[in-house]
């Protein structure tokens, strides 16, 4: 058993980014907001032209929290595992697991770095790990 | 205000537990089932008795005004805020709002697999549409997640160790532990809770365990709403409501988790228009109830609604409590920790009891009550002396 997700007209963007491995967030042509997840109508200005800006894929964890009961069978015996609320450095955030991370290491902004897993086929989630190195804030 | 008994496994049906429930609050009122023309409850898919069967098996004459309150248990509050608008407008003269709910015939907030969302053969794939396409596909499933995740955020930015935020939360659930064991009906009031068993319980998604989140059972409870004049009519001790309030903001949604600030749950603007519609402001409230699916909700709220400062939730429940001799007692019936879930709606008829002066654990001189939830959705309650000091007050 997964938990696939499943594009939609607005998404579709998404996770076919994804699949490609790149992260993006849609962002307004018109004044440039960015925007998770997607909108039909930019709040800020209110065009509905978007395109999809590629992330660096660089962030770090605004929230966190290890689970340590499963409350689904997908997740049965495979706990404990990490949820993380990921800031990116453009500034969205976006939820993910956290991968090849020491639940003592876990804290919040932990510099992290996107990486995907495939679920199928046809889709792929972005997740993140720890960064290697520090990540120098952009300017 | 009615409300049947709370238990792990009712062998009622759910639409018997909201009659029972109802019945129970119009009697208590003193109406007859005729009179009400306003109806409101939860909002599908969390309420599943249809306003049709409710008016049907109560011998309802006709409905002028009738709807429900989504996004969860917001709508508790939600559904006053409602019933207020209908009144005053002359849409509808009594107004009965309900709330029923059996966990135990599926649909538990704590399990995933029987919710909304997540019922699926074991050996098939889910497939998740929308929003939720961001957020279950990585196991984010049950709200103790997504508590869980404000947790963390709590305690970084009020700079605290883990140990303060359990000392603090350990405070909350050991009380209304105390709370529901001198109270017959809780669902666990037989069961006393210490400290040591606080520490030994299971993490259920860190940093939160088992008892700072919630109860699951069945349970119904229904309250009666009217206008003053036909109140003064009734053979019943009221419960004048001073103030009612509703807010929904971009990203702040319940049960959202992209808003600037994670733990402002709600605009300050809600709180500043509560407590100039109540004419009274929190330092005037004598006991709260709020909403506490887990018990950081209970220092969210007593922040976001203006009892503490932000930030000061935490340092206030360690030091003071919320006990009955502490300067705010909160959730005297036990709350969803500890008395048991309809929710939000037991915290409701309990802020209804204290102001009547009929709670088990009673509040001495309560003139005020509070019942909030956590995300702006809240009903100020004030006894008539209250009500006439803040009507002179407005007047001058």
């Amino acid at each position: 058993m997964r938990i696939v997700p499943a594009p939609d007209e607005l998404t579709a963007p998404y996770w076919t980014a994804a699949h490609e491995r790149r992260l993006t967030i849609q962002r307004c042509t018109h004044c440039a907001r960015l925007s998770h997840p997607p909108v039909v109508c930019c709040p800020r200005c209110h065009h509905g032209t978007f395109r999809w800006d590629e992330m660096s894929g660089h962030g770090s964890i605004y929230a966190f929290t290890v689970v340590a009961h499963s409350v689904h069978p997908v997740s049965a015996g495979a706990t404990p595992y990490m949820i993380a609320l990921v800031e990116l450095a453009e500034g969205p955030r976006i939820l993910a697991n956290l991968r090849n991370c020491d639940v003592d290491h876990v804290r919040i902004g932990l510099p992290v770095a996107v990486l995907f897993e495939a679920v199928d086929d046809a889709v792929a989630l972005p997740q993140f790990t720890p960064a290697q190195s520090p990540i120098e804030e952009p300017a | 205000m009615g409300q049947t008994p709370l238990t792990r496994a009712a062998e009622e049906s759910v639409l018997e537990l909201a009659v029972s429930a109802s019945l129970e609050a119009l009697a208590d009122a003193g109406v007859d089932p005729s009179e009400v023309d306003g109806l409101l409850r939860f909002g599908g898919p969390f309420e599943t008795v249809s306003h049709g069967s409710l008016v049907r098996n109560l011998g309802i004459r006709e409905l002028s005004y009738y709807g429900e309150v989504p996004l969860g248990g917001e709508a508790s509050a939600g559904m006053i805020h409602h019933a207020v608008g209908a009144l005053l407008s002359g849409r509808a003269s009594v107004v009965l709002a309900y709330r029923a709910i059996k966990q135990s015939g599926g649909n538990r907030f704590g399990r995933a697999d029987q919710a909304l969302h997540g019922g699926a053969p074991v050996d098939e794939d889910i497939v998740m549409g929308g929003d939720l396409a961001f957020t279950w596909p990585y196991w984010m499933m049950a709200p103790a997640h997504l508590f869980a995740l404000w947790a963390s955020r709590y305690m970084a930015e009020n700079e605290i160790s883990e140990a303060q935020f359990r000392d603090a939360l350990a405070r909350v659930a050991l009380e209304q532990r105390a709370y529901a064991n001198r109270r017959p009906g809780a669902l666990l009031h037989h069961k006393t809770l210490d400290r040591d068993q606080f520490e030994a319980a299971r993490m259920i998604s860190w940093p939160l365990n088992l008892f700072m989140i919630c109860l699951e059972n069945d349970g119904a409870c229904a309250v009666v709403v009217t206008t003053e004049d036909r109140a003064a009519q009734l053979d019943c001790a009221p419960a004048p409501i001073l103030a009612t309030c509703q807010s929904l903001a971009p990203d702040h949604e319940p049960m959202s988790m992209y808003a600037e600030d994670l733990l402002e749950i709600f605009p300050s603007s809600g709180r500043e228009r509560l407590w100039a519609d109540a004419g009274i402001g929190p330092g005037d409230i004598s006991v709260a109830q709020l909403y506490d699916a887990s018990s950081l909700m209970t220092l969210l709220s007593l922040e976001l609604y203006g009892f503490v400062s932000r930030g000061q939730a935490w340092k206030h429940v360690s030091e003071h409590g919320i006990g009955p001799e502490s300067p705010l007692p909160v959730n005297t019936h036990g709350g969803h920790l500890a008395d048991g879930y309809v929710q939000g709606m037991t915290g409701l008829v309990e802020a209804v009891r204290q102001l009547r002066g009929t709670a088990v654990n009673q509040i001495p001189d309560a003139t005020t009550s509070f019942y909030g939830g956590v995300s702006g959705s809240a009903v100020v309650f004030g006894a008539p002396s209250v009500v006439e000091r803040v009507r002179a007050e407005a007047a001058s």
